[in-house]
């Protein structure tokens, strides 16, 4: 009996472990339409409305290295012009010309309309959250994996992330943003997907207030270039330079 | 000066309009990147006799060009002039040279890259430190105290001509070194200005003779520098400073001349005294916590006393200024930042008569709130700033509106109170509220 409960143990735990690595394989691929290469710049433009209320619109210039290294300028309107934020994974600075200098400030913060800090300065769900499938679900006919993602750490923009998937070709269909009381903050869908120097992007994520669902931002991705940028890009003490 | 200013606005002027006039700008000037504003400032000063006290505008127009990714050269000039001195009599002929008018070269600077190692050559602003709204170790440029502290940071810094290098030891660890010939000074408000510094009492009641505060502004003698060295590790972010500077406030020495048969001369002699410092940064993110700290030590640091049997009235007090802060967010839309700062003598504070200088240690609190409404169109932010020790003050609230992508209206209030000869106290008939509009281009 007890060898029978221990193979029963093992076999559990093994199809666990399995179905972690499985929902880890499916989040990390998904990434992948949300990053062109390990090294480029990318141009982002954010449309935030209200209902009845003339759109706001913000320009960026975002550049990406590998290891969560990513430096947004802010290039519209001309009130933004001249600030710039630092992501060095979990830790992000924002340079303010009225100020001077970088300044320490947290993922959470917003940044325009629905769009926090993070939602621009990190694309990393796979390295920043704990996947766990939890089942299926279909999204104007598009079959999806569902999965509930949770925050590795307190550092990051959102404590929880459940998460649609496309089953074919895993792409990002769907996530819904969760604090760390459980509350929904904002619900995001990824669309537009184009080939974008040879890969296939997520160019559109619309970010939806949960309470205020006439409250939203559109993100879209514009002119990519894949190029290998220097390290000191990404180096606090270097932001000013960069403006 | 004037001219090299007038010459760079004629240059960036005709750049930018020979932008605007054509569609697609030639190639050698899609390297060149402009901007500025315009802004209009009214302020209301509430106390008798309530009146204007500012009606300025102010021009500010940069440039940058990059002849590569490695080298660039900007130019920024500043301008204003404040009607408030043509509309009212009320501030005296001395003042009114010094604050009706200004234009001056905020930035002229080269920076050349190489790997890991980058100059920066030129005049331009250094800035060192963590917090915010304080200068602690924001040491490398003097300030323009003209107006108080209530300008932007950008706009007090006076900027200087300085050679400053950084080079990446490793990721995550660098060093820069500053070495500056401008030894020029903090520049005060004249007397009868808005913002004029409570005048420090005598010791004596003899006649007193002040001389001019002359030092040189440019001197290879005196030339000033320092390094700091910054580590980021796991997310702390850690800074070791050192500077050696001439103290950018003038210390009012006095001494005792005969005069036979009259009565002695009290001379006032202000002195910029060497001073070294050392100092230490630290910022970290337990999200969703910012926490920032800075210290600064002051060796050599000198202040006024009224002691009578002090032979200069000036003693001799290294000093340790330091400040621990933390920033949060409540109920994910109030931005919330709360500072504590000391500053703390290295012997006794009696008779000592600056403002800011309460005691031994003298504890100041900042608390400042920002939130947004309207899809962040519509901006509150107060700022409450106190002396623990004897209950002075500032609170500044400010909306700031965004009419559109390029234009700002901001309408605020800056109120202080407090004892005489405190930091906030000495502005104590000074409250005003103001009204801004920005444009920017």
């Amino acid at each position: 009996m007890c060898r029978l409960l221990l193979g029963l143990v093992l076999v559990l735990g093994l199809a666990s472990s399995a179905s972690a690595d499985q929902a880890a394989d499916i989040v990390a691929e998904a990434d992948r339409f949300r990053r062109p290469a390990d090294s480029f710049v990318w141009k982002i433009t954010i449309t935030s409305q209200e209902a009845k209320k003339t759109p706001s619109v913000d320009g960026f210039e975002v550049f990406v290295k590998g290891g969560g290294r990513v430096f947004v300028r802010f290039v519209a309107p001309p009130r933004s012009v001249g600030r710039s934020l630092l992501a060095l994974g979990r830790d992000l600075w924002i340079y303010l010309p009225d100020a001077g200098k970088p300044v320490r400030i947290p993922l959470s913060q917003r940044l325009v309309g629905q769009v926090a800090n993070g939602d621009i300065a990190r694309a990393d769900y796979a390295g920043d959250y704990d996947a766990t499938l939890t089942g299926e679900d279909a999204l104007d006919g598009v079959a999806c994996h569902v999965l509930d993602l949770k925050a590795k750490t307190k550092d990051v923009t959102y404590s929880a992330i459940k998460y649609w998937v496309s089953k074919e070709g895993r792409r990002p269909v769907r996530a819904e943003f969760y604090a760390g009381t459980g509350t929904l903050l904002k619900t995001g869908t990824f669309d537009n997907f184009r080939d974008v120097g040879g890969h296939l992007l997520a160019t559109r994520l619309t970010l939806t207030d949960a309470i205020r669902k006439d409250k939203r931002s559109v993100l879209d991705y514009g002119e990519v270039s894949v190029r290998e940028l220097p390290d000191k890009y990404f180096d606090k003490n270097y932001m000013k330079t960069l403006d | 000066m004037r001219r090299v200013v007038a010459a760079a606005i004629l240059l960036l002027g005709a750049a930018a309009s020979a932008c605007a006039d054509e569609g697609e700008p030639p190639e050698w000037l899609k390297a060149l990147r402009l901007r500025g504003r315009l802004a209009e400032e009214f302020a209301y000063r509430l106390h008798d006799p309530g009146d204007v006290s500012k009606l300025k505008t102010l021009g500010w127009l940069e440039g940058k060009y990059a002849f590569s990714d490695a080298v660039a050269v900007r130019a920024a000039v500043r301008g204003w002039y404040d009607a408030v001195f043509d509309a009212t009599d009320r501030y005296p002929a001395n003042v009114e040279r010094d604050q009706k008018t200004d234009i001056s070269l905020r930035e002229a600077l080269l920076t050349v890259g190489r790997g890991d190692f980058d100059v920066r050559l030129g005049r331009q602003q250094i800035v060192w430190g963590e917090a915010i709204s304080v200068f602690i170790t924001d040491i490398v440029n003097p300030k323009d105290f003209r107006e108080f502290v209530l300008p932007d940071f950008s706009e007090l810094r006076i900027p200087i001509w300085a050679l400053d290098f950084t080079y990446r030891l490793t990721e995550g660890v660098s060093f820069e070194g500053v070495w500056t010939p401008d030894t020029m000074h903090n520049r005060l408000p004249k007397q009868g200005a808005e913002f004029q510094f409570a005048r420090l009492p005598y010791r004596f009641r003899n006649p007193v003779v002040h001389l001019p505060d002359d030092a040189d502004e440019f001197s290879l003698a005196r030339s000033e520098g320092g390094f700091r060295l910054s580590l980021l590790r796991r997310g702390w972010d850690v800074s070791l400073i050192y500077y050696d500077e001439a103290d950018k406030s003038p210390v009012f020495f006095q001494r005792r001349v005969a005069q036979p048969p009259r009565p002695d001369v009290i001379v006032i002699d202000p002195q910029h005294p060497r001073v070294h410092v050392v100092g230490a940064t630290l910022g970290k993110s337990f999200e969703p916590v910012v926490v920032r700290a800075e210290a600064a030590y002051t060796i050599g640091k000198r202040y006024e006393t009224t002691d009578p049997l002090d032979l200069d009235g000036v003693v001799r007090r290294d000093t340790l200024d330091w400040l621990v802060g933390v920033d949060y967010t409540f109920f994910e839309r109030l931005d919330t930042a709360l500072q504590l700062s000391q500053k703390v003598l290295m012997g006794s504070a009696t008779n000592l008569t600056r403002p800011g200088v309460a005691a031994r240690v003298t504890t100041s609190l900042a608390l400042r709130l920002t939130t947004g409404f309207f899809d962040n169109t519509l901006n509150p932010t107060v700022l409450f700033v106190t002396g623990v020790n004897r209950g002075d003050f500032r609170l500044s609230p400010r909306i700031d509106y965004l009419l559109t992508g390029a234009v700002t209206l901001s309408v605020g209030a800056d109120l202080f109170e407090g004892p005489h000869l405190t930091l906030y106290g000495q502005f104590d008939r000074n409250d005003r509220v103001t009204f801004t509009t920005t444009w920017r281009f």
